[in-house]
Order: structure tokens, then sequence, then C-alpha cells
């Protein structure tokens, strides 16, 4: 990179009053664009206009510029790998990048924290075991994204704002489950290998297309379904209203990752064993979850009411949450055109009251 | 001040106007939320089996009630929430009875086994729009709740 030079002489001319007013006369870029807001606002999706909303399949530069603007030529390159729009573009990107910006919610503010009753000793013990493990994955979904943002082309600015919201949303997950577990008195429970492990293999994903496949669509999608659950089983009008608004963000995380990988494979169809072989890895780890007592058996007490009663009712609640997961998942995979019915490895009794074994089914949830 | 009672009873589309105009009342509360963009189908199954359906529309801000509808595919909704008579009663009786649902009580409790309420679409991403926007749904259906006439 050469070293930026001080203009001397341009420095006494512009004193005269001798602007050089090249920008003003010479730029090449589109003039005359008038984006116009829409009833929620001036959207992104308002102002992909003209060739400002062109947005290129493979860039020719690697540089932080606005895409559309007139760039120097002797930028530098700023080392972008990701340059691909397919690696991580979704048609739904911009919508919602908006929708994201517009749903922020606040940890502290929103949720109606001295309302939070006493609870019984084992409901407390199972609601701080659940925020443990909710605290501990959600952060994963800001890491990950941050590993990658700065390695994909500015061009693709829309995607990278998107994900820089959901670096927001789950910074903001971890923060409300670790205020819950320290709210009620219960503090903060185990933290299992397992988990750790499937986290592991997201941060350490060789590929933004492994580590979104894992993330997006499997990680997330099984988040989601837990928050579902959460918001069912939730002990009081607290955690239910903390459930419900990470569940909002979660969707959104899991429409761009499920819209995403649809783009991918419509552009590449040779790439669907790869994702195939990373959904492989992720689900032999997330099936381990379905037998980890630490993530079973709190759901199983809040369901119940006691540790009694959960005792009395078996694993009939954590049956429905862990089917209608693999079903979620598995309706998403058809719809982001990877189907998984068939190729699931999970053991029988995990994928039993599923369709996790089947051959592929019609698309319909 | 209390809100006064719904115009009409449930279900009916008079009754889903009563709800959209409530989110018209109070836009400072639904503009908080952050705007939606969601098509969505009521169905309330009578007991000989009849669905009636209703129209839902989250347009950013704006919540809009389409009406009865007797053409679904002329709707186009992106999710149909359906599930019998007694459900949605017993759902806004306690809604009316506790000022919002309870514990069992809440939208996505009563969707989350498919009974007694069931959220279904030709595309997920049309259904996961239904946890997209879960608390916008849930405080359209709490408060006006608490101005429900339903049906005997």
């Amino acid at each position: 990179m050469g070293a930026a030079t001080v203009d001397l002489e341009y420095f006494e001319r512009a004193k005269r009053g001798q602007f050089d007013l090249g920008w003003l006369r010479d730029t090449r870029s589109e003039w005359g664009v008038r984006a116009k807001p829409s009833k929620v606002g001036l959207t992104l999706r308002d102002i992909a206009v003209g060739s400002y909303g062109e947005v290129p399949d493979h860039p020719d530069r690697r540089t932080m510029a606005p895409r559309g603007s007139d760039v120097d030529p002797d930028v530098p390159d700023m080392g972008y790998s990701i340059n691909d729009k397919a690696e991580v573009w979704s048609d739904n990107v911009m919508e919602l990048y908006e929708e994201a910006v517009s749903r922020q919610w606040s940890a502290t503010r929103d949720i109606p924290w001295s309302d939070l009753p006493e609870l019984d000793p084992d409901l407390e013990h199972a609601m701080c075991q659940f925020a443990t493990f909710l605290s501990e994955v959600e952060m994963i979904a800001s890491d990950f994204p941050a590993k990658w943002l700065w390695r994909i082309n500015h061009d693709f600015v829309e995607a990278k704002m998107f994900l820089c919201t959901q670096v927001m949303d789950e910074a903001r997950h971890t923060e409300v489950f670790r205020k819950r577990a320290l709210a009620g008195g219960g503090g903060l429970g185990k933290a299992k290998a397992v988990v750790e492990n499937f986290l592991k293999l997201v941060l350490d994903a060789q590929s933004y297309d492994e580590g979104s496949a894992l993330m997006h669509l499997l990680g997330e999608g099984l988040v989601l379904s837990v928050f579902r659950a959460g918001e069912l089983l939730a002990p009081s009008p607290v955690e239910k209203k903390i459930f419900r608004l990470c569940m909002q963000d979660e969707a959104r995380h899991v429409a761009y990752g499920t819209m995403h990988l649809r783009y991918r494979l419509e552009r590449d169809p040779s790439l669907a064993e790869d994702f195939h072989s990373y959904l492989d890895k992720g689900e032999d780890i997330i099936s381990v979850l379905f037998t980890t007592p630490e993530v079973v058996e709190p759901t199983a007490i809040l369901a119940a009411g006691s540790v009694k009663g959960a005792e009395e009712l078996g694993l009939a609640a954590s049956d429905v949450l862990r089917t209608r997961v693999i079903e979620e998942y598995l309706t998403r995979c058809d719809r982001a055109g990877l189907p998984r019915r068939g190729r699931m490895r999970l053991p029988g009794a995990v994928l039993s009251g599923t369709t996790g074994g089947q051959g592929p089914v019609a698309v319909a949830s | 001040m209390s809100p006064a009672p719904l115009p009409d009873e449930f279900p009916s589309a008079g009754w889903l106007e009563g709800l959209a105009s409530h989110a018209a009342e109070a836009p400072e509360v639904y503009q908080a939320l952050g705007f939606a963009n969601f098509r969505l189908a009521i169905e309330v199954v009578d007991p000989s089996g009849m669905p009636r359906r209703f129209g839902l529309v989250l347009d950013g801000y704006d919540v809009v009630s389409a009406g009865e509808i007797q053409d679904l595919s002329a709707f186009a909704p992106e999710a149909l929430v359906t599930g019998a008579l007694d459900a949605w009663r017993e759902m806004l009786d306690n809604i009316a009875e506790n000022g919002g649902a309870d514990r069992a009580h809440t939208l996505n409790a009563l969707t989350l086994a498919d009974v007694p309420l069931r959220v279904t679409s030709d595309d997920p991403m049309g259904r996961d729009k239904f946890f997209r926007y879960a608390e916008t749904l849930q405080t359209l259906f709490d408060a006006t709740g608490r101005r429900q006439n339903v049906a005997a």
C-alpha cells in the first residue's frame, strides 16, 4: 500500500479559492436517482434502484468503497475471501435487515423483571439450568458471523448488515438468559461438553457454507423450536415474554439461513453433497443433546411443575419438543432444496415419531 | 380507561375489524414492537365441522382485517391457524378472564403440539412468520381480548 502524501500545493491553491472540483464534475456514478420511501420509511429495498440496486455476482474489487461509487483505481485490496454473491446472499436479506432493526428490544427495559415471582426451588433450578444452556449456545450465533464478516466482500453489504443485526440479537439472548439465571436466586447451572463440541464445530467451520448450514439451519432451527417450547413451559409471564421476543429474532436468522442455502444450491446444485456432509456431522452431535440430562430434564420439570411430576410424566414433554425440532428442521431443509428425510443418521429412538427415517415426502407443515 | 367492547361476536368479520381497529387506536404499541409483513388466515371450525375463515394482514405497523374469506387462495395467506370454535372460545375467555393469555393459552402454547390449534402453511417460511411476529400477534389478541364478545 502506497503512503498517502500531503499535497501542499493543493492546500495553497484551495486557500486562494482555487478548488479542484473534479469530484463534482467528473464522478462516474449514477446521477438522478431519487429513492422513494415506502410506508415504513426509506428501506434498503427502496434504495435498491438503478445501478445501485445491482449486486454483482462476482465483484471486480475487494474494497470497502460503497457499491455504485466511483472508486479510485489504486484503492487497496482488503483481502476479502468471500467474493461470490451466492456464498452469503439470500433473496430476503434486505427485508430481514430492516425487520431486525425495527424489532430490536432491550433485555434491560422490555422484560418486566420486577414481576419475576419466587418459584418452587425445583422449578427455579430447572429454569436456571435451561437459561444456562441457552446463554451458552446463543453467543455462537454472534461469534460465527463476527468471525466471517470481515472476509465478506463489501459489495454484499446488505448481507453483512443483516449479519451485524444477528450479532446484536444473539448478544441480547446471551444477556437475557444470563440475567434470568441470576434474577431468581438460582444462578447458573451446568455447562456440558457436548454443547461446547457443537459450538466448536460451528466456530471451526472451514467455510461460511459449512458454518452457516450448521448454525443458521441446524443450530438456530433447533433453538427456535426450543424457544417455542420455552414459551409454553415458562413458569411466569416474565419468561413467557423472554421466549417470545427471542423467538422472533431466531425466526429471522432461520429465515435467512434457509433462504440463503436455497439461493446457494440453486446456483450450484453440485454443492448439495457437501452440505449434506456438514449437516451429518452436526446432527451427530445435536442428537446427543436429546439424551443429555441437563438439556432434557429441565424441560420435563418445567412441563410437569415439579421433579416428582416429571418423574411421573417421563419424557412426554421432551418428546413433543424432540419431534417438533426434527420435523421443523426437516421441513426447512426441504424448503432450502436439501431434503434430509432418509438421510438422517440419528438413532432410531431419537427419530421415533418423526419422518426423519423416511424417504422424501411432499413439503407440508 | 377500559377499552369499549368489540361491537361484534367472535367469530365474525366485525369482530376481526374490531381487533384491527384496536391497533389503529394504539399505534405507539405496535410501532414499539416493530413493523411486520404477514398474511394470516384464521380458521374457526364449528361443531358440525364447517370451517369459517378470516384474513388478518400485518402491513408495516398497520393491522388490517381482510374480513371473512370465501376463497382462501385468493387471499393467499402465508400461514393459516386453525382450530375448533371451542378452542378459540377457550382462548378468548382466558384472555378476558386474565387480562391477557395465561401460561397455557398463548397462541404459541396452543399451537406448539398442533392441538388444540394448528399452524399450517405450504411454505415453512410462512409458518415461521407466525413466530417471527409472535409478540405482535399476542399483543393484538391480548389487548382486544379484554373487550371481546364471544358467541355463547
